[in-house]
This record gives structure tokens, C-alpha cells and sequence, in this order.
């Protein structure tokens, strides 16, 4: 089932914490949180607040996303050459 | 090769002066260019609109003001994560955010203005899929106590960045920009919001769970 603004909302209502950490702390933070993710796999329950604040907020969701592609690929030596990247931009 | 520095290497190499210095900051620039090629190429539909030669303009300019972030912030770095991890970081939250804004520059937000009154916004979408169905009465009843908080305990400014961003999907960003505010103090509206409609929720005797299980 597609998901409706309101649900999501609704959600969001229910996962509401009387104090949340703000998107400068969860900055601060999700490097380490990422760091721990690929090497413990279990980020979420080290730093519970960052979680939560990921699943608030759409915007620091999708920079922890994009920083947890690169990072698995640094891991991994398989990040992409810049001619590659600047190729793909150009599309 | 990034990776090969240790986080001790790295800050030395980046606080000393002469050659080292240099190379680590020819590394440094080079690694936060393809942090925000990277971020802006998972993000293309976003400058679906902009010139090829604009994209790549775009991402030297933000790997540029990445570079300025991470040399101000470098007394920050605890050594909690790799380095890498922690500079790309900064390159993404640039990259990002100008590729949002490019995005959504030509919306006036003035058209998404809260103005009629109904405060409808909130629940249209499940108006238009229950359009043919008597929508359930709890479920009735909650978007009732919803609107009720909305209409008489947020401000107008709460109430309007919760419909920009909750319902209407205008990125965090580009309300903080119009508003000429910052992510924390929009965050912070969106949170009071929350909280009071939960709490106003919990009063009236709902709950939570079942109030979710209702609109899933
Ligand atoms: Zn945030």
C-alpha cells in the first residue's frame, strides 16, 4: 500500500520523543553512526537519538543515506573514479 | 588512495605546514569533489533542469565550501569515525541542499499557503482514496482531534511549516531558506507540533499504537 502524507504523519506523531536531538547534533553524529553501522551493524542501538532523528527528518535521512553509499563503497575500494562520476552527471 | 592515511595522519599532515600540508590538502579537496559528484549524481532528477556544464561548475563549488567547513570545523573531529566518513559528510550536507534548492527555485511557496482556513491539506489524500467509502469512524474521530490541535494550538508558523513539509514534500531546505531560518529552529517547530498533537492525543485517551495501526 502506497503510503499517504497522513499515515506517514501519524507515524511520526507516534514515534515522538519529548526531546530529539536537532539536525546540527545529528550531523555532528552520523558519521560515527554510519562508521558503526558498517563495522558493528548495529548503529541504532549505540546511538538510539541519531536513529530516531533519521526517522524524523527527511533531509538529514537522505544526506545519512547518500554518506552510508559512499562509505560501504571506501570500505569496500570500490569507489568510483571522478571521470566516472562526472560522465553520470552529465546525463 | 583514500583510506590509506590514518585519522592521526590526516590532522597531522592537514595542521602542519609546508609540502605535507599541501598534499593533504590536494587530497582533501579531491576526496570532498567526489563526495559531492557522488551525491549529486544519486540525486540527478533534482537538476534535471540544469546544464551539463552548470552540474559540474555546481559540484567544484561545493566541494569548495566543503573545504572551507571541514578546515573550520577540524577541532571538532574527535576521531569517533573515520576521517573520510566525517569530511565526506559535510560535501553531502552541501551538495544536497544546493541541489534542493536548484530544485525548487522556480516554486513560489506563497501558492502552498495555509489561506482557506479548512485546514483539508492534511488529510486530502485520504479524501481522494475513501472517496467511495464511509472513512472508518475512530480513524474520523482522530483526524478530527488532529485538526482541532492544528486550528487552535500551533501558531500560524508551526502550522505552515508542518503543511510545507509534512504534506506538501518541500525539502527542510528550501523552507529554511525562504524563511530565512535555519534547520534546528524549523526542525524545532515541526517537533513542537508533533509533540502537542500526541500529547493532545494521549489526554483524550487514544492509543498511540492504535492510532497508527488505524491509518496504516
Ligand atoms: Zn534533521
Amino acid at each position: 500500500m502506497v503510503k499517504t502524507n497522513l499515515t506517514k504523519f501519524v507515524r511520526r506523531v507516534h514515534d515522538t520523543r519529548d526531546t530529539e536531538i536537532s539536525c546540527s547534533v545529528c550531523l555532528d553524529l552520523v558519521s560515527q553512526y554510519v562508521d558503526l553501522e558498517i563495522s558493528t551493524g548495529d548503529a541504532a542501538g549505540k546511538l538510539p537519538q541519531v536513529k530516531q532523528h533519521l526517522d524524523q527528518c527527511q533531509v538529514c535521512s537522505e544526506e545519512y543515506q547518500v554518506l552510508r553509499q559512499l562509505a560501504v563503497l571506501e570500505a569496500e575500494q570500490r569507489l568510483p573514479i571522478d571521470e566516472e562520476l562526472i560522465n553520470q552527471l552529465k546525463k | 588512495m583514500p583510506g590509506t592515511r590514518s585519522n592521526q595522519e590526516w590532522l597531522d599532515a592537514l595542521s602542519n605546514q609546508g609540502i605535507q600540508q599541501e598534499i593533504a590538502l590536494e587530497e582533501l579537496r579531491r576526496l570532498l569533489l567526489r563526495a559531492a559528484l557522488f551525491t549529486l549524481v544519486t540525486h540527478l532528477a533534482d537538476l534535471h533542469e540544469m546544464p551539463e556544464e552548470e552540474r559540474l561548475a555546481l559540484a567544484e563549488e561545493c566541494a569548495q565550501e566543503a573545504m572551507m567547513t571541514v578546515l573550520v570545523r577540524l577541532g571538532d573531529f574527535r576521531g569517533d569515525s573515520k576521517f573520510t566518513t566525517w569530511a565526506y559528510k559535510f560535501g553531502i550536507n552541501i551538495a544536497l541542499s544546493r541541489a534542493r534548492r536548484w530544485r525548487w527555485k522556480q516554486v513560489s511557496l506563497d501558492d502552498l499557503a495555509d489561506d482557506d482556513g479548512t485546514l483539508n491539506w492534511f488529510q486530502r489524500d485520504e479524501r481522494l482514496q475513501t472517496a467511495d467509502s464511509e472513512q472508518p469512524v475512530r480513524q474520523r474521530e482522530v483526524v478530527e482531534v488532529i485538526r482541532e490541535v492544528l486550528r487552535t494550538q500551533l501558531t500560524a508558523r508551526q502550522r505552515q511549516t508542518l503543511k510545507l513539509i509534512a504534506f506538501d514534500n518541500v525539502p527542510m531546505d528550501v523552507v529554511v531558506q525562504r524563511l530565512d531560518s535555519n534547520r534546528n529552529a524549523v526542525y524545532k517547530l515541526l517537533h513542537d507540533a508533533r509533540l502537542k498533537i500526541k500529547q493532545q492525543l494521549v489526554r483524550r485517551g487514544y492509543d498511540l499504537a492504535e492510532v497508527m495501526d488505524l491509518f496504516q
